[in-house]
């Protein structure tokens, strides 16, 4: 079995340079269910789609500049807002027809 | 007696409309899944698998802390935003935290019979469930066989309290303190609170005592 440790691990480690997940003494933080979901929505459509996580996670590092999030001050609300952004744009790179 | 304490305000569920990234994430997910690329049951199962891995944890701790100290559970029944957050937990969504107590004559279980309003900064995220309306519509309709289905057998004379919560309250079970448990530290309970036992659809129970070889 694929464990999910094992894919936010890989998650986590595609995601340490650009924008690592908002996490508190090393739990997941999400502020509100949607963000949780969004996670989830991630893994399995990048998964179907085949797309590496390094591409996500180069989307995801400059959502994060223009969404002004910063990491010393991890706030889900923004750093969620940024993912939907970078999961439109890298599924829309990897050739899915987006609005 | 009675079965049901129905305790909220018709049209307190939604005091402020949805937010636009909340809308936003479920128009993106419909789309994925009108394209084949996801499936709801697949996100499910993703959540279903780190839900565990974040909240519980909190309310655990909580819960421990009032079974060990009995200052603390007497402030935690008082009022409970206050003393969740002298743990350092809480939500910045402003909601009332109402703690009910487990009691040899009382059980208490929680539910949302409108959406899926939760203790989130207690609990992490819901599990699904929790969300789905045979469970929210059930509980309330016939406590006991929906407790019996998920192996939780109460006496005939328990007294079932269930709660409805709504965004502005969000109520936490505190589960009985296993028999047996005495000579416990706070840590070692914290392992027996199981996300199930603070919404009420299970209760906290001890790990028979191993034999000697």
């Amino acid at each position: 079995m694929t464990g999910i440790e094992t894919r936010l691990a890989d998650v986590d480690q595609a995601l340490a340079d650009s924008a690592p997940l908002p996490r508190s003494n090393g739990e997941l933080v999400f502020d509100e269910p949607w963000q949780g979901r969004a996670l989830g929505m991630a893994v399995v459509a990048l998964e179907e789609a085949g797309v590496p996580w390094a591409e996500f996670s180069r989307q995801l590092g400059a959502a994060v500049r223009r969404h002004g999030y910063d990491r010393a001050e991890p706030a889900a609300d923004a750093y969620y807002a940024a993912w939907l952004d970078a999961l439109e744009e890298t599924l829309r790179r990897a050739g899915v027809d987006m609005p | 007696m009675s079965d049901h304490h129905h305790d909220h305000d018709d049209g307190h569920h939604h005091p402020r409309p949805r937010s636009e990234l909340e809308l936003r994430a479920e128009a993106l997910e419909a789309l994925l899944v009108e394209k084949g690329l996801v499936s709801t049951d697949a996100i499910d199962a993703v959540v279903e698998l780190y839900e565990s891995d974040i909240g519980p944890q909190n309310g655990a701790r909580v819960v421990a802390r009032a079974w060990a100290d009995p200052a603390y559970k007497e402030r935690l029944l008082a009022n409970g935003t206050a003393a969740i957050a002298e743990l350092g937990y809480g939500g910045d969504q402003g909601e009332t935290m109402v703690v009910v107590e487990n009691t040899p004559g009382v059980h208490n279980v929680i539910v949302c019979t409108l959406c899926s309003c939760y203790p989130w900064p207690v609990l992490g995220l819901p599990p699904t469930w929790y969300k789905s309306a045979p469970y929210r519509a059930r509980v309330v309709a016939e406590p006991r066989a929906v407790l019996r289905e998920f192996g939780l057998e109460l006496a005939p004379e328990t007294e079932i309290r269930v709660w409805d919560s709504t965004a502005e309250v969000r109520y936490l079970v505190l589960p009985e303190r296993p028999p047996g448990t005495d000579e416990w530290s706070e840590d070692e309970l914290v392992s027996l609170v199981s996300r199930d036992s603070m919404i009420g659809t299970a209760i906290a129970v001890a790990p028979e005592p191993t034999p000697v070889a």
